[in-house]
């Protein structure tokens, strides 16, 4: 710790005396501090993000979100068994010069799959893991598992021998250890100084095996909290780019010389979900005694009710993508057959009302969180309005997230907004989270609040996890999106936008997972 | 003197006490640490796992017990966020808000008390009335109002000092200094004027009444009669006449400004104790919490009792009174 304070403190030095205009310096800023350098210890995006400039995995993600190889040279189905053997690329060094081989994969399976790390969910399916020599090494899983390979893009790897002797075998749990504060990895970043939630700097790690696209001679990390101070910074010249801006000072930065704006969808689905379970509404003053939103009409009728062209010109400046279904398209598994979604139709909304026995609609509550997605209030304040014209009376309640996904865990609602990424870039993802029944012992459903339960999706999304076939998988995927469609488990409303700023000069890559990869910045 | 500052040391502990348990009372109100320190794909019952190491099923009662023995005996724990010890987080962010609160109480003194008497001594003049026209500007509109405008000033427009951070620092026995370098200067000057600027109009207004009461009393009279020179006048006996409340207000502010300087490292990203119980508030962090509003609990009682001392050192009729 002193002696990382000790570097911060020189190299604060130095760069006061060095002027801003050093060329290679590139100087960023993100409104999250990634929490710790330990990629096992926490599954969040700031802390993945952050970590995959200095750890690599056997796999990777390319600028275009597909998976390429990275310390994995090739993989492919076991032989005679569920599972994937996995080719390793050979002299790559970690930072510390140690050579990287099928040990360090094995280590660091058994270091990221321990009670103590977070992101253990992600060998589930493994049953096994075998080093069959320096080089290769088998992932043995309890069924087929097409996915394996994509669901692993995050799985950084450790050097085994400086861990062990750092005492850093496991991810610190309750207290910091030398993992927290320190790296040593494949990747073509590594540590130079880290002050928590004040500055943390990054220097290219010379005997990386990649071929290098980047300039940066040193990369200079800075969270911003505020977004207002994070714009000032981007437009004072103090820092050459920052993830995300508000949608509202998108005009400022245009119109500033020497700035630009650079915009994606990212792959969030925002969408409306319903109490599915609960037998009466909690917070209805007409409608006590049942709860309407079990009926698939007066859900149709909710999601006519939406006008989501609206929602997108004054909430969104034109910039959200309509969504159909719970993955934006060029997601595997996007349903092109049922990329409709229920067209904007008060009058519909009111019939359908009728005919499920509401005339005079019903009042409920919305939940919402204020600080959560892009505009979250503001779409649940539109929304509540048009749900109002058909006679929906929603009572909005926001909060901030923090206190929003306890609520939702105890069933504390009547209609909730949602978004939603998919964490392997496939619609198996959402349907295992939001789908299924809720199944704590299996671990499905985790996150399907209002506990939508379809048998037929139930079974699909086994048969989907073990298809081989992509054809047959993806069949089955539209099977999914139909029912849930039909049934309208949830209403996908929109694609949240992606939205960064930077100097002219620098040229970058935006990816759909909202990473942030040093490696593909260039400053001219 | 050591019998009145152990007193308050006792106290101390008593206030701190206190206020760990109201902190502790809210805590659950704020949010749920589990969701924050778990990624979306985290099992329910790798979660509840989780909860349960970290005692979070106890009864309050019962997490407060713990809290308070482990502080007592010196641990303060660890971060849920970071995992990094808590009194290690807190120290190393001490110093940058202990010096943005003194520079920001320099400014206010330097600047308001010759304000005051100025103003209290033309109150009529043109300058008297800008003055206190513009400084109700100060008290009136919110700090993160005032700090986004001059960050948007001075920072973005013309350039001339930094937006965000503590610019250049260097490390002195452990503390991490602004003072030493010009970089740091300029960094602390924006944020100082934003935290400063409401302690500034306070002092201004209350050097202004007093010593524009005390120029009305009998003795400056007699003074004014007996040929004492203007200056002396002013500055030696109505000046330090005025002291004594101005002291008492800008001290007990003083503890508000260290501890309420949330506001201004948010604007300007100062890692300061106050970003950090911010970003801790965010993550439910509850050991962070817990432990800042313990220390700034501590700081209002040291604040008060060196305002009570400076009192005896200001006023000689206190100093015979105990004498006595």
């Amino acid at each position: 710790m002193t002696v990382f304070k000790t570097t911060t403190a020189l190299t604060c030095g130095l760069l006061a005396l060095s002027t801003a205009a050093s060329a290679e310096t590139f100087r960023w800023a993100s409104n999250t501090d990634p929490q710790t350098m330990d990629p096992h210890a926490v599954n969040s995006a700031p802390v993945l993000s952050f970590m995959n400039n200095i750890y690599e995995g056997l796999v990777r993600r390319g600028q275009d979100m597909s998976i390429e190889p990275s310390l994995a040279t090739s993989w492919e189905p076991l032989e005679g068994e569920n599972g994937w053997r996995f080719t390793l690329r050979e002299g790559v060094t970690f930072q510390d010069g140690a050579a990287f081989t099928a040990e360090d994969v094995m280590f660091s399976y058994q270091r990221a799959s321990d009670e103590a790390a977070d992101v253990r969910s992600w060998f589930a399916p493994v049953s096994e893991v075998r080093v069959v020599d320096d080089f290769t090494i088998d992932f043995v899983t309890t069924a087929p598992n097409p996915l394996f390979p994509d669901s692993i893009a995050n799985f950084m790897i450790l050097d085994k021998d400086w861990a062990e002797s750092n005492d850093a075998a496991l991810p610190a749990r309750d207290a910091e250890n030398f993992a927290t504060m320190n790296v040593n990895g494949t990747g073509p970043f590594t540590l130079s100084s880290r002050d928590p939630g004040v500055r943390t700097v990054l220097v290219p790690h010379e005997g990386w095996w990649g071929e290098v696209q980047h300039n940066v001679t040193e990369g200079v990390f800075t969270p911003i909290g505020n977004a207002a101070t994070g714009l000032a910074a981007l437009l004072s010249g103090e820092i050459d780019f920052i993830q995300p801006i508000p949608l509202q000072d998108v005009a400022q930065v245009e119109g500033s010389d020497g700035f630009k704006v650079l915009e994606g969808e990212e792959t969030r689905v925002i969408m409306f979900g319903f109490g599915h379970e609960h037998e009466t509404l909690l917070y209805s003053e007409d409608v006590t005694d049942v709860n309407p939103f079990q009926d698939p009409r007066v859900r149709l009728a909710a999601a006519h009710a939406i006008d989501v062209a609206s929602i997108d010109r004054v909430l969104f400046r034109g910039k959200i993508e309509p969504a159909s279904q719970l993955v934006p398209a060029g997601i595997s598994g996007y349903s092109e057959a049922n990329s409709s979604r229920p067209e904007y139709n008060p009058e519909r909304a009111r019939e359908l009302l009728a005919e499920a026995g509401y005339p005079d609609g019903c009042s409920f509550c919305l939940k919402c969180p204020y600080d959560r997605y892009i505009n979250d209030e503001a779409v649940c304040r539109a929304a509540a309005s048009m749900f109002a014209a058909v006679g929906l009376n929603a009572e909005l309640s926001t909060g901030p997230v923090r206190d929003y996904w306890p609520q939702l865990r105890e069933d504390d609602f009547d209609m909730y907004l949602l978004g939603w990424s998919p964490g392997t870039f496939d619609m198996e993802h959402p349907i295992r989270f939001l789908k299924h029944t809720q199944d704590d012992e299996k671990k499905l459903g985790s996150w399907n609040f209002g506990n939508f339960s379809n048998a037929r999706i139930d079974e699909l999304l086994q048969m989907i996890q073990q298809e081989i076939d992509p054809a047959a998988r993806k069949a089955m995927e539209d099977d999914v999106v139909a029912i849930s469609q039909e049934e309208v488990a949830y209403i996908p409303l929109y694609t949240q936008p992606l939205i960064w700023a930077a100097k002219d000069n620098i040229d970058m890559t935006q990816r759909a997972d909202n990473f942030f990869m040093l490696r593909w910045v260039t400053i001219n | 003197m050591v019998y009145f500052i152990l007193k308050r040391l006792v106290q101390s502990v008593f206030v701190m006490l206190a206020v760990a348990f109201l902190a502790f009372s809210l805590f659950r109100f704020v949010g749920d640490p589990i969701t924050q320190m778990t990624g979306v794909e985290t099992s329910v019952e790798d979660q509840e796992r989780l909860r349960e190491e970290l005692g979070l099923n106890d009864p309050f009662v019962a997490q407060f017990a713990r809290f308070t023995s482990n502080m007592l005996q010196g641990d303060f724990g660890f971060s849920y966020r970071t995992r990094q010890p808590v009194a290690e987080m807190i120290a190393d962010r001490i110093p940058a808000t202990l010096e943005l609160g003194i520079v920001a109480l320099l400014i206010s003194l330097i600047v308001g008390i010759p304000a005051g008497v100025y103003t209290a001594l033309r109150p009529r003049g043109a300058v008297t009335q800008t003055l206190l026209m513009t400084t109700l500007i100060g008290v009136s509109v919110p700090t993160f109002v005032i700090g986004i405008m001059l960050i948007f000033l001075f920072g973005v427009q013309l350039r001339w000092l930094p937006t965000f951070g503590r610019g250049g620092t260097v490390e002195l026995g452990g503390w991490e200094t602004s003072f030493l370098t010009v970089d740091g200067w300029r960094a602390l000057i924006l944020p100082a004027i934003t935290l400063g600027v409401y302690q500034l109009t306070l002092t201004m207004r209350l050097v202004r009444a007093e010593m524009m009461e005390v120029m009305r009393s009998d003795y400056i009279r007699f003074a004014t009669a007996r040929g004492v020179p203007m200056q002396r006048l002013y500055y030696k006996h109505a000046l330090a006449n005025t002291m004594v409340p101005v002291i008492t207000i800008i001290g007990l502010q003083f503890g508000g400004v260290i501890a309420f300087s949330i506001v201004t490292e948010s604007v300007f990203q100062w890692p300061g104790m106050g970003l950090l119980f911010l970003e801790s508030i965010r993550f439910v962090d509850i050991p962070v919490m817990g432990v800042y509003l313990v220390v700034i609990a501590f700081f209002f009682v040291i604040v008060n009792m060196i305002v009570d001392l400076l009192y005896v050192a200001i006023d000689p009729r206190l100093r015979v009174k105990e004498a006595t």
